[in-house]
């Protein structure tokens, strides 16, 4: 029964989600440029605020004071919407993510999700996909060489890592049984995926670093190569907007990959405290975000090609193992007692380093060819 | 006053009667050729005698005697002294055979050549102009041509000097005549003709599939504004996909035309514009210059100076070869780490030059027959603490980090290889010659300064692609790292000047060629004197606008993403491409 309350109870989660986005995405760009410095032997930003704090402030400002330019020969309709049909789904994306159980909020039971659909897997492919054509819109309508090779160079991607992305999402739908993401979670109160299937999960955060463009994945951007990719053009809040697109999808994909394999909200006492449940999940997202920071400083970029190389022939075919292996195992279980479960890990194991051997040996003939 | 050494055993007048002849003027060496029969003498110095390396070719114009001469340098990629011989023309219809088929190192230089001087190189496959602007008219280094505030040919000018009275060039009114153009010339209607020219030259490509689709090809402007290109390097592309189906260099961006400047100068006020030529490198471009001022001059160099100046080119050396790392790691698309790494080991080695020099990047610190300060023992100090600790675990640290990791491994090997026929024949110099397998190093080939008392190995790597460009850097760091501990316990006690040190240095007539080991590759400044406090023509042979010549055949069939990384390989500074 629908009534203004619950109506309320939605409009006031999704501003809270809204909101956290935005101000993690601010505060994100603040932790990786510190992190980033760390790394690099320099201070990062220090001066506006304490430690920086106000430096995310200060560089909305100068965004939003910024002139905005479209290049006289754009097409200026799709110019204006690629901004936009880039960001709209990144923020989207984390209406289905669980951040705890229930709490009693001003005497009524809150759901700490907005909407806990049961095809919350689905949901979020479909949501992902959407946000590269904002991309390729972009690098389309600008009417640049280099924005438009970035472009293409985004669908290419996407098209080869979506595949992996979702035979990735197979596989914890395997073992939860489930396509509804607070049941997967709640899945993992015995033990998280990350354990049952360790390759998976890694291959999900290869996957997801190609799927938000993040280094050494950055192809679209390619800063040495092309400039900026496809947002060469963009200037002033249309180019923030493409930035905070990015660094929101950076945050979503944390949360989801926190979600599918890294126990989501769940920890100690999240049944006695289910306030601790968001709690958790920013812990394990700063954590997994840091990790993303810190593979930006030290990796170099993979060339191109090589990308596609590896989406189609080493991270495809992987996963495609992993889904036989995981639902193989989850029969045994089923049939031949409850232990036979471990033989996903050990199985799945055995493959990521048969893959990884295999690869090594593809390089070193490669490279003695040369010689 | 330089004579080559071979030049006294080898008679080519003898045995290229009628065609060769020495120069006998006073205070120069080698051979006049016919113009004619230059093309056969080249081939025959090439192939009969071995000189395979053309390290020069530049023009000079002998205004009172209504000549212009090209002058070559050629040298043996097996080492020992060198070779120069001339060409004189008219002045009035200068044209002289091109040498590309030949050396075909000498494209560029002949471009510059035209440009610069007006010397027509008959056969050269493109002749156009490669440091100035299309629509630009005469030719800026021949001796009467003058530019826009022209005041006098040489300095000190008489209205700064010794009364010190003059006005300054911006006070003029800048719009009237400090552009000059050539007649009727209309910049709304202007078309640059270079344009037309320059993407005719890249392959013409379209074809139409089954489909009845025209394919076509895109042509990219890699720069001048690029964040990969180092500077204001243009590179015209042709794509096909992410492949390069061509490629040509557009230059002259930064040009400021450094070499006229330093015909006005008097030769001390060339040593700080040098420092600004490739600006990671002044002392070694100090180096370089004092070099031939020494050799026009026969000042001698003090023994302490000579070790001072080895300590400075080898910190300059292992700087910039720890900052191509860097960039090169960064052209990869590894997010500005590896170059901050870097630039922390060049701080280091900058406060050093800060101290001995009193600036960091522009040092200005050579002088004819000495440098400008001597170094105390607590700068030997921080020096030797560099030396023999700090920078040997960082080049170990750099390699560990680096060397075995997968994505520069796979994106480097094979990539932008250049044989080392290629090498040779393209005047590639520095270590991207060695990489391709020539252990050419002017520091063992041709001694200059003390090189010859260290004991030192040629860095030398066999195959040529970008891996081994980069490894060779870190060789010669460590062999720099030989160099400079040996430097230090050796250095003695002494004056650091011949002489006084003056501020106007007179030369007797005659032409030198000085050239070291940059760490860019090889340096050369040609100089010529009319035995004045002044150059009657001074050139610098750039080693990052020479080794750009090969630059075509090395990415051509590779990917857009291998080109910057060829590109950031090589090594370039524009301010020292363009100069």
């Amino acid at each position: 029964m629908i009534d203004l309350a619950l109506v309320l109870e939605w409009v006031i989660k999704s501003l809270v989600v809204i909101f956290m986005l935005l101000g993690g995405f601010a505060y994100l760009t603040w932790f990786e440029r510190r992190i980033l410095a760390r790394m690099q032997t320099r201070v990062g930003p220090n001066r506006a605020g304490w430690q920086g704090l106000l430096q995310p402030v200060a560089d909305a400002v100068k965004l939003v004071f910024k002139e905005e330019l479209i290049p006289a020969r754009a097409d200026k309709v799709i110019f204006v919407l690629a901004p936009i049909l880039t960001v709209v789904p990144a923020t989207v994306l984390a209406v289905v993510i669980p951040f705890g159980t229930q709490v009693i909020l001003f005497g009524r039971q809150v759901n700490l999700a907005v909407a806990d659909i049961n095809v919350g897997i689905l949901f979020l492919m479909a949501v992902a996909s959407v946000a590269v054509y904002g991309i390729v819109l972009a690098g389309w309508s600008s009417n640049n060489k280099f924005a438009l090779m970035g472009g293409m160079r985004s669908t290419a991607q996407m098209i080869s890592y979506e595949l992996a992305l979702g035979l990735s999402f197979v596989l914890v739908a395997l073992m939860a049984d489930s396509l509804q993401l607070s049941e997967i979670v709640e899945a993992q109160r015995t033990m998280w995926f990350v354990v049952l299937q360790p390759v998976g999960a890694i291959v999900f955060l290869i996957v997801t670093l190609a799927e938000v463009n993040r280094a050494p994945f950055d192809m679209p951007e390619a800063e040495q190569e092309l400039a900026a990719g496809f947002h060469s053009e963009y200037s002033g809040m249309k180019f923030a907007l493409f930035f905070m697109a990015e660094y929101q999808k950076m945050i979503v994909i944390s949360i989801i990959a926190v979600t599918l394999f890294f126990g989501g909200y769940l920890g100690p006492f999240i049944g006695r405290f289910p306030w601790l449940g968001p709690v958790y999940v920013l812990g394990k997202v700063v954590a997994l975000l840091f990790g993303m920071v810190w593979i930006r400083a030290t990796l170099p970029r993979i060339r191109y090609d090589r990308l596609m190389d590896l989406g189609w022939k080493v991270l495809l075919p992987l996963v495609l193992g992993l889904v036989l292996i995981t639902a193989t195992g989850i029969l045994l279980a089923d049939e031949f007692g409850n232990s036979l479960v471990w033989s996903i890990p050990v199985v799945s194991i055995l493959a990521g380093f048969l893959t990884v051997g295999l690869v090594d040996r593809s390089l070193r003939r490669k490279f003695n060819a040369l010689r | 006053m330089t004579i080559p050494v071979s030049t006294e055993t080898l008679d080519l007048a003898a045995k290229f009667p009628g065609i060769v002849t020495p120069d006998e003027r006073e205070g120069y060496s080698g051979w006049i050729v016919k113009a004619d029969e230059l093309a056969a003498f080249a081939a025959s110095l090439r192939d009969d005698l071995g000189y395979d390396f053309l390290s020069s070719v530049t023009g000079v114009d002998y205004l009172p005697e209504k000549k212009l001469e090209v002058v070559y340098h050629v040298y043996k990629t097996t080492g020992g002294p060198g070779l120069v011989f001339k060409v004189q023309l008219p002045r009035k219809k200068p044209e002289v055979p091109s040498l590309t088929p030949v050396y075909p190192g000498a494209d560029f230089q002949e471009r510059e050549a035209w440009d610069l001087l007006g010397i027509k190189f008959t056969g050269h496959p493109d002749l156009r102009r490669i440091l100035m602007w299309e629509g630009f008219e005469g030719h800026p280094l021949r001796k009467d041509w003058k530019e826009p505030f022209y005041e006098e040919d040489i300095k000190p000018y008489s209205s700064r000097w010794p009364e010190g009275k003059h006005s300054y060039a911006e006070d003029r009114n800048p719009f009237n005549d400090n552009v000059q153009f050539p007649k009727q010339f209309d910049p709304e209607k202007w078309v640059p003709e270079g344009d037309a020219a320059l993407y005719g030259a890249l392959a013409e490509y379209r074809t139409t599939d089954e489909d009845g689709l025209d394919t076509d090809h895109i042509v990219v402007n890699m720069g001048p504004q690029h964040p990969s290109t180092h500077g204001v390097f243009r590179a015209v592309i042709t794509l096909d996909g992410e492949d390069i189906v061509s490629m040509k260099p557009v230059m002259g961006y930064l040009h400021r035309n450094h070499e006229k400047i330093g015909e006005r100068n008097t030769y001390l006020h060339n040593m700080p514009y040098t420092d600004r030529l490739d600006y990671f490198c002044s002392m070694t471009n100090n180096h370089g210059y004092a070099l031939a001022v020494e050799k026009l001059t026969g000042i001698e160099v003090p023994e302490r100076t000579e070790y001072i100046r080895v300590i400075m080119d080898e910190l300059t050396r292992i700087q910039n070869h720890f900052i191509l790392i860097g960039m090169l790691l960064n052209d990869l698309g590894a997010y500005f780490t590896p170059a901050l790494y870097a630039f922390e080991e060049r701080e280091l080695i900058l406060d050093i030059f800060e101290a001995v020099a009193g600036s960091r990047m522009m040092c200005n610190y050579f002088r004819f027959g000495g440098v400008a300060r001597d170094v105390t023992p607590e700068i030997l100090e921080k020096v030797s603490a560099l030396a023999f600790d700090r920078l040997p675990r960082k080049a170990d640290e750099f390699d560990r980090l680096l060397t075995e990791n997968e994505i520069l491994v796979s994106r480097c090997k094979g990539v932008g290889r250049l044989s080392s026929e290629d090498a040779i024949k393209y005047s590639m110099s520095g270590p991207s010659l060695r990489a391709s397998g020539v252990p050419y190093d002017i520091r063992k080939a041709d001694p200059y300064s003390i090189y010859d008392r260290f004991d030192f190995d040629v860095a030398v790597r066999y195959n040529g692609d970008t891996y081994d460009r980069y490894l060779i850097r870190l060789d010669e760091i460590r062999q720099s790292l030989r160099i400079l501990q040996q430097a230090i316990r050796q250095i003695p006690e002494g004056p650091i000047q011949t002489g006084k040190s003056t501020y106007l240095t007179k030369t007797p007539a005659g032409e030198s060629y000085g050239r070291i080991e940059a760490p860019k590759g090889e340096l050369g400044y040609y100089l010529v004197s009319n035995g004045t406090g002044n150059p009657w023509r001074y050139h610098v042979r750039a080693p990052s606008f020479i080794n750009i010549t090969a630059l075509e055949s090395m990415v051509v069939g590779g990917k857009i993403a291998d080109f910057v990384i060829v590109f950031g390989g090589i090594d370039v500074v524009l301010g020292e491409m363009d100069r």
